[in-house]
């Protein structure tokens, strides 16, 4: 499903290059769940935004579905963001002018679905988190672990083949950390790809295999279940 | 998405600056928009006329002899002028001419008053400038002696079923006019007003009847309407063939050398905004001013939300958003606020419509004409989409991985761009108030080489030539007068023209204002004194001689050769004949500064009993009664005037001005046009305030994390605010650099319509440019230090 091949990105500044990602190679296939970890500034945000077409790579070849995601246009990448892509992030990023509801009910909009199939589809969801209550708070007045079952329930609402999660427990108690973390697995039980960037072992271990990036390179990518080289 | 809906919520959130937005915007919209009504306004007189782009106003082009350099041009040309153009010169369709009588009080027969305007018009009137009929047939009346059509605000007054009706002006008793018409009344913006029209043919009961002269009584308006694609200099040599055949115009050239006399089609659209070129100059570029200070606080402020909000655009994004989608949320969101700015504008041209259309001289909706509203439309619906655009477009455009990386402006160069347009704006139009103001004060305060102190007067219009000597034998017993003098016409209305003749009466020398009659009271009382010679009196002049200004004995002595000087010289001049020159006296202003005549002037002697007798004599004679009160006179001395007036009025219909008054009011166009500069001036500051106080307070906020961390490091905060205010003061200098050059040339170019000008003194910039300097380190400094003078630690953890 994802195909990256020999992926740089780098910074240029006036007189020098940092290189953020270098001749990242990765084959990621559909119903898998990653985990992405690596000290801070190891590159995984950036790497998990080229994966998610947030962001362009230097240089280096992206193939997304067997299609060339470094050729696409903006306009067909936005396809993509509809399509088949959702997000999940540590500080949430929920529309805070938006209501709960209307929140979840973005993705769909931006889809073109039309009103009562939407208000169908986010009445399911909303029902699935347990969320029917809230659905007309606005974020600030949500604790930070219904604000990630918001991001969750947004992310996912149109159904994307992959999901892509920055640290979304980041900013969560362990127990409402466990419970995102419980939420995402069984996404991907029920045939979600999953990707994403983790700073916890235990978290890791929810997932199917772990990439561990170092200064931009990729020291080590193993089935969870495979004894770490690197890991300390 | 339903936009709107979101866009209106946003409204009541905190930190929008949502209220601030609306209210610079609505300011800024409200006057803006008010000024560029009032230019475009002045470009609408008379586009109410069908075909009003083929309607010309014949001038007259005129210069004497070759010692004259200046061809002057006036809107008049003498009665023969229109029909003749209309019957020799191929191109001009239709011809008219009309005259004023002037503006009379007249009365039905019931007795009752009213007052108008009076013109005669001849019968094509109606064909050439037309007005709809309420009742009657125009082009009938026109052609029966006596007749008269009232408009439609007239026959209101005196109520219904005026046709048939009988009336008479108060200057011409005994001529009878019967009403035989309504007409739809004149909208305001028209130059040429009358309420009352009355056949041409009738002139000669009124008054000498030139209506058919080729040369001299050249007292009437004449628009002709030209062919479909004429160009009206393309007429020039039938226009002279024209001239050669009737006037003899090759031969009057040839006995007058260097003679000119041409005539020339203006359009009538640009009679009017020709005349205020230097009032449109001025207001369009206040009006400007304001709406660009006010669009670029907004844009400043919005772009200041807008950053705030970057993630959400990239959230948006994540969500499937196209950049479209982003620019139509940004764009309602616009929308609803500029909706809002526009009522709120729209409250206040309402809240400030007695006071506007006091200052203005006209009212509001008078305004609401094509020639105004299209273009206003125009602008606002341009400056929507600038402002709705903008934002949108520099939104849209955030990426969106910048955007998740604190996205937070690094620079704020641009905001100081934006608000050095404001500083611009601000120092040009606070310059060019303070200049326009001096100016004013200056024109208005300054001598007029006369005296108008404690000086009254009323009109013997309407009275009975038998009981004049009574009222001022009244008036003189009046404890209060000091004393009563009696003259045809005011320095302050200006004077009409004669010519002076050379020795050998073969050459007019030169054009007087001339102010016909006084005697030795009126003079007084004006402080008209001579210099030379002696002053009229009944022993020292007889009736008819005359005085003469200093610069009218000087072109005397020029053209004469008259070393020795003028006094006991004998002149002739046109319809006075030739009389002996008793003295000379200074010039003073004749009109008003703002539009002096500078022609020499005349009086000519004439004692009192003689205006008496010219009184008794021609009951339509009038003249002025001029009351000069002790300088202990209360204010109720007017009233008493009015009273011993009316006494000899048959309706009581005395009207009793101030001299001091009458001359303040020659600058009202002055006066309205400087309030209308401090309102513009009020509306710049208060948003150069507002925008100055979003500023300081975004940067601060902006740089809160920054600031403590400086802070911490033992930097005090008097240091950092003296940064802060060093970059926005050396923005500043620039910018008010160019709003001092830009005022400098605008009042410079206005100044070109005053005789007298104020001098444009270097302390007046340096003032204006200390006074915004204050205002922005003031301003800034509140808000700055409000919003960042907090514990540094705080300032941290909220981060
Ligand atoms: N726009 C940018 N300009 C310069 N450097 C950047 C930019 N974005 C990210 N970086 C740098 O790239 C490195 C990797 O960042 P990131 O992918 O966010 O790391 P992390 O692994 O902590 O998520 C960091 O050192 C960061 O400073
Ligand atoms: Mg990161």
């Amino acid at each position: 499903m994802i195909s990256l091949k020999d992926i740089d990105r780098y910074y240029q500044s006036r007189f020098q290059r940092t290189f953020v990602l270098k001749g990242v190679d990765m084959e990621i296939k559909s119903g898998e769940f990653v985990s992405i970890m690596g000290p801070s500034g190891a590159g995984k945000s950036t790497l998990l935004n080229i994966i998610g077409m947030l962001d362009d790579p230097s240089a280096g070849e992206y193939y997304f579905m067997d299609n060339p995601v470094h050729k696409l246009k903006d306009k067909q990448k936005t396809e993509y963001h509809r399509n088949h892509i959702g997000f999940i992030f540590q500080a949430y990023h929920l529309i805070e002018n938006l209501t709960v509801y209307e929140n979840i009910e973005t993705p769909l909009v931006y889809k073109g679905i039309k009103s009562k199939e939407r208000k169908a589809m986010v009445a399911d969801i909303l029902d699935r988190f347990n969320m029917v209550a809230k659905k007309d708070l606005f974020p600030d007045q949500l604790s930070g672990g219904q604000q990630q079952l918001v991001g969750i329930a947004r992310a996912v609402i149109a159904n994307p083949t992959l999901l892509l999660a920055d640290e979304p427990t980041g900013n969560l108690h362990s127990e409402q950390g466990e419970m995102i973390m419980e939420l995402l697995q069984e996404l991907n039980k029920e045939g979600m790809t999953i990707i994403q960037v983790t700073h916890s072992e235990k978290n890791a271990q929810y997932g199917t295999r772990i990439v561990r990036l170092v200064d931009g390179l990729v020291r080590e990518d193993i089935p969870t279940n495979a004894k770490s080289l690197v890991a300390e | 998405m339903n936009y709107i809906k979101i866009a209106t919520r946003r409204l009541f959130k905190k930190g929008e600056h949502s209220a601030t937005r609306i209210i610079s915007l609505a300011a800024g919209l409200a006057f803006g928009i008010l000024l560029l009504a009032e230019v475009l306004y002045y470009h609408s007189f008379d586009s109410f006329y069908p075909d009003a782009d083929r309607l010309f106003v014949v001038h007259e082009n005129f210069k004497m002899d070759k010692s004259s350099d200046k061809l002057s041009s006036y809107a008049s040309t003498s009665g023969a002028i229109g029909p003749g153009l209309k019957a020799e010169v191929p191109g001009v369709e239709m011809a008219t001419r009309i005259t004023h009588m002037g503006t009379s009080v007249f009365y039905t027969e019931d007795q009752k008053k009213y007052k108008a305007q009076f013109i005669l018009a001849d019968e094509f009137f109606f064909d050439v400038m037309p007005r709809s009929m309420v009742e009657g047939n125009a082009k009938e009346i026109l052609k029966s002696p006596m007749n008269c059509m009232i408009s439609t605000k007239i026959a209101s007054e005196i109520g219904g079923g005026v046709v048939g009706k009988v009336i008479e002006l108060k200057e011409y008793p005994g001529k009878k006019l019967t009403i035989a018409g309504v007409f739809e009344e004149l909208p305001e913006n028209t130059n040429y007003e009358y309420d009352v029209v009355v056949p041409l043919i009738s002139i000669g009961k009124f008054m000498w009847d030139g209506s058919d002269n080729w040369l001299g009584n050249d007292r009437y308006y004449t628009c002709v309407k030209l062919g479909k694609g004429i160009k009206p200099e393309s007429l020039a040599p039938a226009v002279r063939k024209m001239q050669e055949k009737h006037q003899d115009i090759v031969k009057l050239e040839e006995k007058h050398g260097g003679m000119v006399l041409k005539y020339t089609f203006k359009p009538i659209l640009k009679m009017h905004s020709d005349n205020l070129q230097d009032i449109i100059l001025i207001l369009s570029s206040i009006a400007i001013a304001v709406l660009i200070v006010s669009l670029m606080n907004y844009i400043l402020l919005t772009l200041s939300v807008l950053i705030s909000r970057a993630k959400s655009s990239a959230v948006h994004k994540t969500c499937g958003a196209q950049p479209r989608n982003i620019q139509q949320m940004i764009f309602s969101e616009t929308a609803v606020l500029f909706a809002l700015s526009l009522v709120g504008a729209l409250l206040i041209v309402l809240a400030v419509k007695p006071l506007a259309e006091n200052e203005l001289g006209h009212s509001l909706g008078a305004v609401l004409n094509p020639i105004v509203i299209i273009p206003i439309v125009g602008i606002v619906i341009f400056i929507m989409a600038l402002i709705s655009y903008l934002p949108a477009r520099f939104f849209s455009k955030i990426p969106v991985v910048s955007a998740f990386r604190q996205y937070k402006q690094k620079k704020n160069k641009w905001k100081l761009a934006l608000l050095s347009f404001q500083f611009a704006g601000a120092a040009f139009i606070l310059t060019t108030l303070v200049i326009v103001t001096l100016q004013y004060d200056n024109l208005k305060n300054s001598p007029h080489g006369y005296n108008t102190e404690g000086v009254y007067f009323g009109s013997t219009s309407g009275m009975s030539g038998s009981k004049i000597g009574t009222v001022l034998h009244q008036l003189r017993s009046m404890p209060e007068v000091e004393k009563v003098g009696l003259g045809a016409c005011l320095p302050i209305y200006g004077a009409s023209g004669n010519n002076v003749l050379s020795p050998d009466k073969e050459k007019e020398l030169f054009n007087v204002a001339d102010f016909y009659s006084a005697d030795e009271n009126y003079l007084s009382i004006l402080g008209v004194s001579v210099q030379r010679g002696e002053m009229f009196s009944e022993k020292a002049a007889v009736r008819g001689d005359v005085i003469i200004s200093q610069k009218g004995a000087e072109m005397l002595k020029i053209n004469n050769g008259w070393t020795e000087g003028v006094v006991g010289k004998d002149v002739t001049i046109t319809e006075h004949g030739n009389t002996t020159i008793r003295g000379v006296y200074s010039d003073f202003i004749v009109g008003s500064k703002a539009n002096p005549d500078s022609r020499p002037s005349v009086f000519f002697y004439r004692p009192e009993a003689a205006f008496i007798k010219a009184a008794q004599k021609n009951s339509a004679y009038s003249f002025k009664i001029m009351v000069k009160v002790h300088s202990t006179a209360q204010t109720g001395v007017m009233k008493k005037i009015e009273k011993v007036f009316n006494s000899a009025l048959p309706y009581n219909d005395a009207v009793i001005k101030s001299l001091s008054l009458e001359q303040g009011k020659r600058y009202t166009k002055q006066r309205g046009f400087r309030n209308a500069m401090v309102a513009g001036n009020i509306v710049i500051l208060l948003i150069t305030i507002i925008g100055l106080l979003g500023y300081a307070t975004n940067e601060a906020i902006r740089r809160k994390k920054e600031l403590a961390i400086r802070q911490i490091n033992g930097a005090k905060f008097s240091d950092i605010l003296r940064i802060f205010l060093m970059d926005l003061e050396l923005v500043a200098i620039p910018a008010i650099i160019v709003g001092l050059v830009g005022a400098w040339f605008t009042v410079d170019k206005w100044m070109e319509n005053f005789a007298s000008k104020i001098p444009l003194h270097w302390g007046i910039f340096l003032g204006c440019s200390l006074f915004i300097l204050v205002l922005v380190a003031v301003a800034s400094t509140i808000n700055f230090t409000r919003n960042a003078n907090q514990n540094p630690v705080d300032a941290l953890r909220t981060e």
